[in-house]
């Protein structure tokens, strides 16, 4: 019979998992490309000309702007397909990273809620954006406003505190003692259209 | 068959007696003789050999907490795509066209056209009732591993489901290298 049959190595795409072959099937071609053009070549010699083609039109268009604009626009055109290229680089670096975060603007809001008509309720979004655990955030609001405070679900994943009562306007200088990471600067009130901090 | 899989449909693992674990050595033996020179590497007959229950009457059988063969309700056993991938001539090969890779690589079963058509490969001698590595027009690497469900005469004639898919690339037992 033969010999003993020897395993075989395969090269496996490290954003995808897949064989390298099987990129274009995977979720995020786009992603794999620049792997695949360093270590797969051979498997996508279409990919290779593409771009060096959109390597060589990016060239051919700063050479254009350069030559055609005057000393200050250069600097201005220069500096333009330099971040065009930059800003796609950090995005190609993003998303790979794992988490996709849409531009997630770290902000505290909060919002007045009325319950019944004399009682209201203080809904606070947003505190876990800057690390802090909402659980023992409520209970920490709780305790020193001796109200009731509770972590809800919202619609969405995301999640916030709602706070019983109005602790409005102590609200802002107790967050920023207990969390001083908060600046003040990033908590906001909503009165139809958000305001800057501090009441 | 593995579109949702996670640890969490595993209810139990257990480490096999010598005797059952001797069975299963055996009927993978049994099976894919192309592998009985590396089956001792595979699975030595000391390392202890676990058996995950799960969902579905599934038993996965690990070593060293990596899963090399799967069956359901004492069929016989198949491997995973990730130990087909390294010994690719223990099975027999089917071949799809390339319209249907994106299809099987989301857990379709594979329809007899897909095989006859032109771009895909039939093997006149695979019986039904037997575990087939799949692979894809132009792809050197097994896109899938499937239970026939008729022979390949049957299928060169019929339409219908021609091979089940048990297992294919990115599916939740691809995603699982380890299960502690």
């Amino acid at each position: 019979m033969a010999e003993k049959p020897q395993a075989v190595k395969v090269l496996y795409c490290p954003i995808c998992s897949l064989p390298a072959e099987y990129c274009e099937f995977g979720p995020d071609f786009e992603k794999c490309k620049p792997w695949l053009i360093n270590n797969a070549p051979d498997l996508y010699p279409h990919l290779l000309k593409e771009a060096d083609e959109r390597d060589a039109s990016k060239v051919s268009e700063q050479l254009q702007s350069v030559g055609i604009s005057s000393a200050a626009d250069v600097a201005a055109s220069s500096s333009q397909p330099g971040d065009a290229s930059s800003s796609k680089q950090e995005e190609v670096k993003r998303l790979p990273g794992g988490k996709i975060k849409k531009k997630e603007k770290q902000e505290v809001v909060i919002e007045k809620v009325v319950r019944n008509r004399r009682k209201c309720i203080t809904i606070m979004k947003g505190l876990d954006l800057f690390g802090i655990k909402l659980s023992d955030a409520s209970k920490k609001l709780g305790k020193k406003f001796a109200t009731g405070a509770s972590v809800v679900k919202g619609p969405t994943e995301k999640e916030q505190i709602d706070v019983q009562g109005d602790i409005a306007y102590d609200i802002v200088e107790f967050i920023t003692e207990t969390w001083p990471a908060v600046p003040e600067t990033a908590i906001f009130f909503i009165e139809d259209g958000k305001k800057v901090p501090a009441a | 068959m593995f579109k949702k899989f996670s640890s969490e449909d595993v209810s139990s693992q257990n480490q096999v007696k010598a005797s059952v674990q001797r069975k299963i050595r055996q009927s993978i033996a049994e099976e894919y003789p192309g592998l009985e020179p590396v089956l001792d590497d595979l699975l030595p007959k000391k390392a202890p050999l676990i058996v995950a229950k799960c969902q579905n009457h599934l038993n996965l059988v690990l070593v060293n907490s990596v899963p090399l063969f799967f069956n359901i309700r004492d069929g016989p056993y198949m491997p995973t795509l990730r130990l087909l991938h390294q010994y690719p001539d223990i099975m027999k090969k089917l071949q799809v066209d390339r319209g249907a890779i994106k299809f099987v690589l989301a857990g379709a079963n594979i329809m007899c056209p897909g095989l006859t058509s032109p771009g895909g490969a039939l093997d006149d001698e695979v019986e039904a009732e037997t575990p087939v590595a799949i692979m894809a027009e132009g792809k050197q690497h097994a896109l899938a591993i499937g239970f026939t469900k008729m022979s390949a005469k049957d299928m060169a004639i019929n339409k219908g489901i021609g091979v089940d898919n048990m297992h294919y690339l990115n599916d939740g037992l691809w995603k699982m290298e380890r299960l502690e």
